[in-house]
């Protein structure tokens, strides 16, 4: 169906995949929606921090 | 007393509920969200549905690979369990792909890893429903 496939940035992977998970574990994990918002920021602010940092710790590694 | 009677009789018993929570849990893995919607959990249902959709559309989108359960090695069959999870959508995925993965790329090896999330967020969502069900969360 699809012969060459999507072809996002890396970046735009990361902030993919952290909205999708964040957003389904706040959900789950959280009733009001206040505290879902903040939940899910929280997750989001953390995947991205996280994935960029540890990019950079393996940037001198990567050439 | 009176109402006792009528909670008595209005409330269904251990192994009623247990296999209601048990097909709660069921339909929730065969189609994201679909545990929650029987819970009346819309905001829920839909936040499962729409999260391991799009994993699983960007992730079969980049190729990412979808293991089958005649894998070589138990991981292989460990993967199959995870790309299991999401239910239908395994069905989905394999359609977008038309069985063709390319994990020679980056992209391949990152969708590889979405549908293998896709499916363990369905599979924790799965579990949150029959939870629920049974009372035991919210």
């Amino acid at each position: 169906m699809m012969s060459a496939g999507l072809r996002p940035s890396h970046f735009q992977v990361l902030v993919l995949f952290a909205l999708a998970v964040s957003v389904a574990l706040g959900f789950l994990s959280r009733r009001e929606p206040r505290e879902r918002l903040k939940y899910i920021a929280r997750s989001l602010f953390w995947f991205l921090l996280i994935g960029v940092g540890i990019g950079w710790v393996m940037y001198p590694f990567s050439r | 007393m009176t109402e006792e009677i009528a909670a008595k009789i209005e409330a269904p018993s251990r192994p009623q509920a247990d296999s209601r929570a048990i097909a709660v849990a069921i339909a929730g893995w065969l189609i994201p969200g679909l545990g929650h919607l029987l819970l009346r959990m819309w905001g829920r249902a839909l936040a499962c549905f729409f999260s391991v959709g799009a994993l699983v559309f960007v992730g079969a989108g980049m190729r990412g690979n979808l293991f089958s359960w005649e894998g070589a090695d138990p991981f292989s069959r460990l993967g199959f369990v995870a790309d299991a999870g999401a239910g239908v959508f395994y069905w989905v995925a394999k359609s977008i792909e038309g069985g063709v993965s390319d994990v020679s790329h980056s992209y391949g090896d990152y969708g590889t890893r979405f549908l293998a999330t896709a499916g363990v967020l369905n599979l924790l969502a799965a579990l949150h429903a029959y939870e629920a069900a049974r009372g035991r969360k919210a």
